[in-house]
């Protein structure tokens, strides 16, 4: 058995619940017999690859769910072996390329000439071409990008391409250029709230209208996180009625912990203090712009309203240079001083540093 | 440039070698210029003056024979002034050795300073003397005879096998091995880092050396030096690197003993019954971290100025070298007690004819000030100010003191593991308890590491390595910033690194890593089941940001722990939706006897780190009760086993699915793949037995049924029959059902 979100993922473009113009749009492009390349993007959890599902089914029908998901090898220019998911059908092949880091081009070489080389075989193919869809396109290292761009010209008649993004800043634009873009905004809270209740309906469960208000709330427009949410809480207490306390991800609270800890005060201790907390979130996985970003977002709540600019730009401005460097406690540190430093300022009122 | 010269005397030898390198690059580059301008002749009809070839002529003869011509008759020049050369710088009375070589102490006796070292080792090396020659009294190897208190082994080998001998460079640690090993009485096989240094050598020629005892041609024991173990391989975990096998070699004795014993006679491999020396600048090296626990450390120190003075004044003396004793105290001063360095610049001194006077030896030691690099003292050096008395001996003026940057710089530099340095700075300078209103020092230190990990990860990711001699500068602002005297950094332990908590916390990353990576195996192996449901999860930052903290969550609902049998129908329906919900991922109980003897239940794979943090649990989801676990672990074990006997039936046996069999093997408690593979000609019509044909009865026989009944529903009937024959195929008459 699956879990909700994937058990109630619309399959195709009639059971979506919102965005209906663009449904609508996609529903003309498949029939139009002249699909681009396109390119989904979106903030996560505003269900591209659903669309991304229900666009392949609506342009070959059900046989694209007929889905055979193995691991292919690759060999990297140094003979080192990489290991890829592939999920494919008879008209589809989707593959995450950033499994293979640094080795990315390689991959996508690989997949993309062997399929552009093969013309489909299958006669009663409602199309000529056959689609890949690369997920987290946005961590396609520039190389693999530049490997992109010839191919989805010149295999154009055997290959559609669908790229799925987070946000498109970080491809090139020669990519861009190709790509028909598709924009799936996170949904409102109407259709949130519309979306929970069709689940909770197809489970066959109650939800009370405070619930689903707060599984919304607390969502913020992320639409598979409202579903486990969901689901976790039906879990927990079956009845969901009475009062519900919805948790947050722990590495959610615990970077709410050390949002607190740094405005609490402000000491060479505590810089230790916020390290240690910093180490312990690295260390379970979390990557560091989420926890940049969680921080600055829970200092902001904190502190006075002329420091909000100042903290949220330093966090802008030290996430850059993480992004650049290899030790990313280092910029994760430097920002807490820089913001401890800030509060301090701002505490005392005045310019210190002209004492110094 | 005086440095220069002395560092090409350190590596080719003998003074004269010098003026031998400058005569070779002036002999080649005549021969080419003469090349140049015959061909510049032979291509313009100008006179030309190269060879005795007329101008008429030289239209006839091909390019080719003037070519092989000129070639021969600069290359018989050459020789001729190569042996000119050779004749010349013959110098009678200056024979070709160094003469740190030739002043080399031969005997025990002749030791300078360092006294209770020495002896130190030579009492390591003499408690093998009852091991390696065999006392009048071992003899007689009874029992009632093991008189001494410390734990001697059957060989009465020293506890220690190995002796660690440690210290900075030039203080006459390889000497003091070779001395105390002929006065002991051995013969020194020596390996160096000249040899090759990986694992197979200790197999290669380690082994066989000490198994043999003696030298080929010699009658005296072995006794192995290592020198310059530190350069070997063996930081990583790796069984196959020099360090571990080396280990591997004096520990894992005692049980092979017993095998040889048992044969009566001894096995290929026997224990190493000879002495090991090590040798290693620097203890603290992180290839050492294993063979510091399994030897007796000896660490030399400098030995105190005025015996190597004394000893330097007596070598002056023979060499007919002037020297005042207060240059000689300068240059012990500067290299540190580096004995080999002071003779060095003797020689190196002595060959240009000066008389030894202070300014002679601060020209000639210029580079020579940084000699202990390790990243310790460069930690010091750059959170502390420079010591008055090392100042003195560097001889420096109160405005030289002043400029720290380009003397740290080198330091760093020369260090070459600025990464760790880095590391260093940053997990010390927020330990230094100074006064800091506004942060600012603190800033600047971070925007400074900020620049140096910018810098040196494009130099990395680019492969720019121009990048590199900045590198060194973007960490000298912390001597700004944060000296102060009583700054210093601490070396606690002995494993200690500057990056501790970094590499720890690399460590912790690692595990938790692979974690998720089992996780995302399971979640491919659910998406594979069940039509690609789960696939959307694997990706990194959703499974780390979302799935990692919900799915604790959605496992774990509040259960009674009761019989299965009698559970209200809601709780059932939980259970059920729990169970398959585990199953579908591989999340399973697996129970373990803790510590203190009692059983628990285990997730695995351990999905609940991630809900941990600081070693706590989130606190709105409680660890379930045993009794809870043992009812879950019981049902989805069953409902595995279901799945995998369901997707064999299938015949479409995948990888997965097998690694997923496999792996109930291993906790499960019955074997389910051998007790399938025993009988399935037709599974359903029997009752399920073990291997052995008994019926098999699960502890938990209410459970089984439920499950049961669910998997009869699942199962297709299908019987197996083979045709008796030649033919390789195997029919088997299949419901298209199966096929659905």
């Amino acid at each position: 058995m699956s879990l909700w979100v994937d058990q109630y993922r619309p399959r195709s473009l009639d059971e979506l619940h919102y965005h209906k113009e663009l449904t609508e749009r996609l529903r003309s492009l498949a029939a139009s017999g002249d699909f681009p390349h396109m390119l989904f993007y979106g903030p996560s959890g505003a269900g591209k690859k659903t669309r991304i599902g229900c666009t392949l089914k609506q342009l070959f029908g059900p046989g694209v769910e007929k889905l055979k998901i193995d691991q292919r090898v690759f060999l990297s220019p140094s003979k080192r072996k990489l290991e890829i998911n592939v999920v494919q059908s008879n008209y589809h092949i989707e593959i995450t390329p950033s499994e293979a880091g640094n080795y990315d081009r390689v991959v996508i070489q690989e997949i993309l000439k062997e399929i552009a080389q093969t013309q489909q075989v299958d006669l009663s193919a409602k199309q000529r071409f056959k689609v890949v869809v690369l997920n987290e396109a946005d961590s396609l290292t520039r190389d693999a990008q530049a490997a992109l761009r010839r191919t989805m010209e010149k295999y154009m008649s055997n290959m559609r391409i669908i790229l799925c993004a987070n946000s498109t800043s970080r491809l090139i634009a020669p990519i861009k250029s190709r790509c028909l873009l598709m924009r799936v905004a996170a949904p409102n809270e109407t259709e949130m709230h519309e979306v929970l209740k069709y689940v909770a309906k197809s489970v066959r469960i109650d939800l009370p209208p405070e619930a689903a208000h707060k599984i919304v709330e607390d969502s913020n427009g992320n639409m598979r996180k409202a579903i486990l949410v969901l689901e976790a809480l039906k879990m927990q207490s079956p009845d969901l009625t009475g009062p519900l306390s919805i948790a947050k991800p722990d590495w959610e609270t615990y970077c709410h912990k050390v949002a607190d800890l740094i405005v609490q005060e402000q000491s060479p201790a505590r810089v230790m203090e916020v390290r240690a907390k910093f180490y312990e979130l690295l260390s379970h996985c979390i990557p560091p712009t989420v926890i940049l970003k969680t921080v600055a977002e829970r200092i902001t709540e904190r502190v006075d309203e002329s420091l909000k600019a100042e903290v949220m730009h330093w966090a802008a401005f030290y996430e850059v240079r993480m992004r650049m460097g290899n030790k990313k406690i280092f910029h994760l540190e430097a920002w807490v001083v820089k913001v401890m430093s800030l509060y301090k300022q701002f505490f005392y009122e005045m310019d210190i540093s002209s004492f110094d | 440039m005086d440095s220069m010269m002395f560092t090409t005397t350190d590596l080719l030898g003998p003074g004269p070698s010098v003026l031998e390198i400058d005569d070779h690059l002036e002999l080649e580059a005549g021969p080419s210029s003469n090349l140049t301008f015959s061909l510049g002749g032979l291509l313009d009809p100008a006179p030309t003056i190269s060879s005795t070839e007329s101008q008429g002529n030289l239209l006839q003869v091909p390019i080719h024979r003037m070519l092989d011509e000129l070639s021969l008759s600069t290359a018989s020049k050459l020789d001729g002034s190569n042996q000119k050369a050779n004749q010349t710088h013959v110098n009678p009375d200056n024979d070709f050795t160094l003469w740190c070589d030739r002043y080399r102490p031969q005997k025990f006796t002749e030791l300078v300073g360092n006294e209770r070292v020495a002896r130190e080792v030579m009492t390591w090396v003499k408690q093998w003397d009852w091991c390696v020659f065999g006392r009048r009294k071992a003899k007689k190897r009874t029992k009632d005879e093991e008189q001494s208190d410390e734990p001697v082994d059957e060989f009465h080998r020293p506890r220690e096998r190995i002796l660690l001998l440690s210290g900075p460079p030039g203080l006459g640690k390889t000497t003091l091995a070779h001395i105390v090993a002929s006065q002991a009485g051995y013969d020194a096989l020596e390996i160096n880092a000249s040899d090759a240094r990986s694992g197979q050598v200790v197999d290669d020629r380690i082994r066989s050396a000490l198994e043999a005892g003696s030298m080929l041609g010699g009658n005296k024991p072995t006794m192995l030096i290592l020198d310059e173990v530190d350069g070997a391989t063996g930081a990583g975990e790796n069984a196959n690197s020099f360090i571990a096998k080396l280990i591997q070699l004096t520990t894992d004795r005692p049980r092979r003993k017993k095998n040889s014993g048992k044969n009566g006679k001894a096995q290929t491999q026997r224990p190493i019954l000879r002495p090991i020396i090590c040798i290693c600048n620097d203890i603290n090296a992180s290839a050492l971290t294993k063979l510091r626990q399994h030897s007796l450390q000896v660490r030399m120190t400098r030995p105190a100025d005025v015996h190597v003075v004394k000893r330097l004044r007596e070598i002056c003396e023979l060499e007919r070298l002037k020297a005042d004793s207060r240059a000689l105290t300068a240059l012990v001063g500067v290299t540190r007690g580096d004995l080999r360095g002071c003779l060095n610049t003797l020689q190196f001194i002595k060959s240009r004819n000066e008389d030894v006077t202070e300014n002679v030896i601060r020209r000639a030691t210029l580079g020579m000030k940084e000699s202990e690099t390790s990243i310790t003292s460069i930690l010091n050096d750059l959170f502390s100010p420079l010591s008055k008395k090392r100042v003195k001996e560097l001889g420096l003026t109160e405005e030289e003191e002043g400029h720290y940057v380009s003397r740290l710089c080198h330091d760093i530099d020369a260090c070459g593991r600025d990464i760790s340095i880095a590391i260093g700075c940053f997990s010390h300078y927020a330990t230094l308890r100074q006064h800091d209103a506004n942060f600012t020092r603190y800033e600047s230190a971070n925007s400074w590491l900020g620049t140096y990990d910018l810098f040196s990860s494009a130099m990395y990711s680019d492969g720019d390595f121009s990048l590199r001699q900045y590198l060194p500068y973007t960490l000298v602002p912390f001597h700004a910033l944060f000296h102060e005297r009583g700054g210093r950094v601490e070396r606690s332990q002995d494993d200690w690194e500057p990056d501790t908590d970094a590499r720890q916390n690399q460590k912790i990353t690692q595990t938790n890593q692979e974690i998720y990576q089992s996780i995302s195996r399971g979640l491919r192996i659910a998406s594979a089941r069940h039509h690609g449901a789960y696939r959307h999860f694997v990706e990194m930052p959703m499974l780390q940001l979302e799935l990692a903290p919900y799915i604790n969550r959605i496992i774990s609902p509040p259960i009674r722990p009761i019989n299965s049998q009698v559970i209200k129908a809601g709780e059932r329906a939980l259970l059920s939706r729990l169970v398959s919900i585990m199953a579908a991922l591989e999340l399973r109980f697996v129970q373990e006897r803790a510590e203190d003897g009692q059983l628990t239940y285990r997730l695995d794979p351990p999905v609940d780190v991630f809900i941990t943090y600081d070693g706590k649990r989130a606190n709105d989801i409680p660890a379930s009760r045993y009794a809870v676990r043992h009812l879950v672990a019981g049902e989805v074990d069953n409902l595995l086993f279901a799945i995998n006997n369901d997707v064999i039936e299938k015949g479409k046996r995948g990888k997965h699915d097998f690694s997923g069999s496999t792996r109930t093997d291993e906790n499960g408690d019955q074997p389910p793949s051998k007790r399938f593979k025993a009988d399935h000609t037709d599974i359903v019509d029997r009752p399920p037995t073990d291997f052995f044909g008994r019926p098999i009865t699960t502890p938990s026989a209410g459970i089984r049924k439920v499950s049961g009944a669910k998997v009869l529903e699942k199962k297709f009937r299908i019987a197996f029959k083979y045709a008796e024959g030649n033919s390789a195929a195997v029919r088997k008459p299949v419901k298209v059902s199966s096929f659905l």
